[in-house]
């Protein structure tokens, strides 16, 4: 009796097993090794440009102690979480319109949202650049409207700049995820409410919001974790004295050579974001049930 | 029709292959040397300097590769060289912040000047360079350079500055630009008057930290590359900026109103040195290739690739009087000015200092 039970059931987990393989390794080679080299360089310190592989949390103390790195980590942060705020106040509109309003040209409508991603991220940055420019487009029709007598510089190279950027940059990361939500939220439900007196806004508030939840923390993660790791936009149209994170980490693997430094940034960084991640998926279980 | 389309695809198929074959035939004939190349010559070094331009005459000549390796910092063409213990590269082109640390590392070898011919060449004032020159002894050829200079609009800038002070000018607040690298630490130390700019005490990085703070508000952007800096003169938001000659050549082949002064006294520049692995098995060759890049030919073609000054006499003729001048290759008064980039003892702290500058 065991015997036939196990000679019935053994080809079954082999095969699982064997199935299981190639992943595994994939996920081994590209994955978990990269992140055990990551933790044991950011565990190890730069000794008169020599990697001193010994343990020691020197790397992780500069961090935390330097006020002026944990004015970096603070203000990208802030500009990561804004960013997604900002994004979330756009596409909620946007995605309830496209989802629900938009018939037959939703396809198309969900095309254009999607078409910025085909062309390349730095073409994106870099029209940024030209239409706040000194003798960029804005300055250029504000001038010819006579609103402004000669042009301004308070458009570009400042906090505004970087984050008007990175809000454009990742919206469709955010818009959609929320217009799948949308479009699996019941009108019915929607009929509902509204056929047992509910405002409009409790409606929203007690009916949607909850429903397309999901979605939108699905794409906060997105724009939060793109904006956290990036350090293009900022060198591209930021503030002189305006770096984040991820100037801070390329300046340490690039002219530092201080590679523990940088892997214990990018340890950080890593933190950062499955600490949101974490948080976003606690909310997001709860809010569905 | 299914056949013909194949008969068509196998014509289509064979052609190319045999235009690719016949293409590589004749690049292996035209460029196969007298007689057959059993050496190759590795190096790192920074892109340009070993340009097919230039290098195939080499290679022609002696019958031996040049492999190069490009390093995107001095910090990674250090780490490099060092990580196959100066057995992976022959040659090394170092800039000074590197040559000293290579010394003390013990991975370069003394270089004997009688084996080159052309050494006599060199610019005086280059020969026997502290940065290059430890224990009495040269360990580096210095063959190109640059001082950091500043370029100005001259449509907005009527006047020819005399002194970095025009940075602080609040004429121009908001409208300069400065390197995003933690060297400038260096020239605003020569700017405070410090006599080693590249010896900062603890006080000293406070002073050069105050005054960039005080600086801080009137840069408009910390530029990366000479391109962005060109771009940003371009579109108006610079008027001023610390930067390399190589900016202003740009923008004047451009017909941009540009200027471009040193003030006297207060500039930093680099130097780029060839400096042969203590382990190089292939001495002879390293050799005859630091000779050949002294040679008018060799430094006319570092010039048009890089764009970057020459080093010698035979460079300086062989580019022509007009272009040297414009690379400050004649004015051998400036040389003498310029504070060349050397080891930075404390960096990291210099890293870290540039970063709080930064944020």
């Amino acid at each position: 009796m065991t015997v036939s039970t196990t000679q019935r059931r053994s080809p079954l987990p082999i095969g699982l097993y064997a199935s299981l393989l190639p992943p595994l390794i994939w996920m081994s080679l590209l994955y978990f090794a990269p992140i055990a080299l990551l933790v044991s360089y950011s565990i190890w310190r730069l000794e008169a440009f020599d990697i001193v592989k010994e343990f020691s949390l020197t790397n992780f103390q500069v961090i935390f102690t330097n006020p002026a790195y944990r004015t970096v980590i603070l203000r990208t942060l802030g500009t990561a979480l804004g960013v997604t705020v900002i994004d979330i106040l756009i596409a909620l509109p946007l995605g309830y319109f496209i989802a629900k309003f938009s018939g037959r040209y939703r396809s198309l409508l969900t095309l254009l949202v999607i078409l910025p991603l085909w062309s390349s991220y730095l073409v994106r940055v870099f029209a940024w650049k030209i239409i706040l420019g000194y003798n960029g487009i804005l300055n250029t029709a504000l001038l010819s409207l006579g609103i402004l007598k000669e042009p301004s510089q308070v458009f570009l190279y400042n906090q505004f700049s970087t984050m008007l950027t990175f809000v454009h940059v990742w919206l469709p990361f955010m818009v959609l995820p929320i217009i799948t939500a949308f479009e699996r939220l019941p009108n019915n439900l929607l009929e509902a409410s509204a056929d047992l007196n509910a405002r409009p806004w409790t409606t929203f508030r007690r009916v949607t919001l909850p429903l397309v939840a999901p979605g939108v923390l699905a794409g906060s993660i997105n724009v939060f974790a793109l904006t956290m790791g990036d350090f293009i936009t900022p060198s591209l149209v930021g503030s002189p004295s305006g770096i984040m994170l991820g100037n801070v980490i390329s300046s340490q693997f690039g002219v530092a050579y201080n590679w523990p430094l940088g892997a214990a940034f990018a340890l950080v960084v890593m933190l950062l974001v499955f600490s949101g991640l974490a948080i976003a998926l606690k909310q997001g279980a709860l809010e569905s049930l | 029709m299914r056949q013909t389309l194949w008969q068509h695809f196998r014509t289509a198929l064979l052609i190319s292959v045999l235009s690719i074959t016949s293409v590589f035939v004749s690049t292996f004939i035209s460029s196969a040397p007298a007689y057959a190349a059993d050496c190759t010559l590795t190096a790192i070094v920074w892109e340009g300097y070993t340009d097919p331009s230039f290098a195939q005459t080499f290679e022609k000549e002696t019958g031996c590769t040049v492999k190069a390796t490009y390093a995107g910092s001095s910090d990674e063409m250090f780490a490099k060289f060092r990580a196959g213990r100066g057995r992976t590269y022959d040659i090394v082109s170092a800039s000074g912040d590197i040559t000293e640390r290579l010394y003390k590392a013990g991975l370069v070898r003394a270089i004997d000047t009688d084996k080159l011919n052309n050494y006599n060449s060199v610019f005086e004032s280059f020969q026997g360079g502290k940065w290059n020159t430890f224990d009495g002894k040269p360990y580096g050829v210095t063959f190109a350079w640059g001082p950091n200079v500043l370029v100005y609009n001259t449509d907005e800038v009527k006047s020819a500055p005399t002194s970095w002070d025009v940075l602080f000018d609040p004429a121009y607040a908001g409208k300069i630009s400065l390197p995003d690298n933690p060297m400038t630490i260096a020239d605003v130390a020569l700017w405070l008057g410090k006599s080693d700019p590249y010896d900062l005490t603890d006080a000293d990085l406070a002073e050069v930290k105050a005054k960039l703070l005080e600086l801080r508000p009137s840069v408009r952007k910390f530029w990366t590359t000479a391109g962005e800096l060109a771009n940003l003169f371009q579109s108006g938001e610079v008027v001023l900026a610390h930067a390399w000659p190589l900016t202003y050549t740009q923008l004047s082949n451009e017909g941009f109103p540009i200027g471009s002064v040193g003030p006297r006294g207060k500039l930093t520049g680099w130097t780029d040195s060839w400096m042969i692995s203590k382990n190089s098995r292939n001495e002879d060759i390293a050799y005859k290739w630091i000779d050949f890049i002294l040679s008018g030919e060799g430094q006319k073609g570092v010039i048009e690739v890089t764009g970057y000054s020459g080093a010698t006499t035979l460079g300086a003729e062989a580019v022509g009087s007009e272009r040297a001048h414009e690379l400050f290759m004649d004015d051998l008064s400036l040389h003498s000015q310029i504070n060349m980039w050397q080891s930075v003892k404390n960096y990291d702290q210099w890293v870290q200092l540039w970063n709080e500058i930064r944020s």
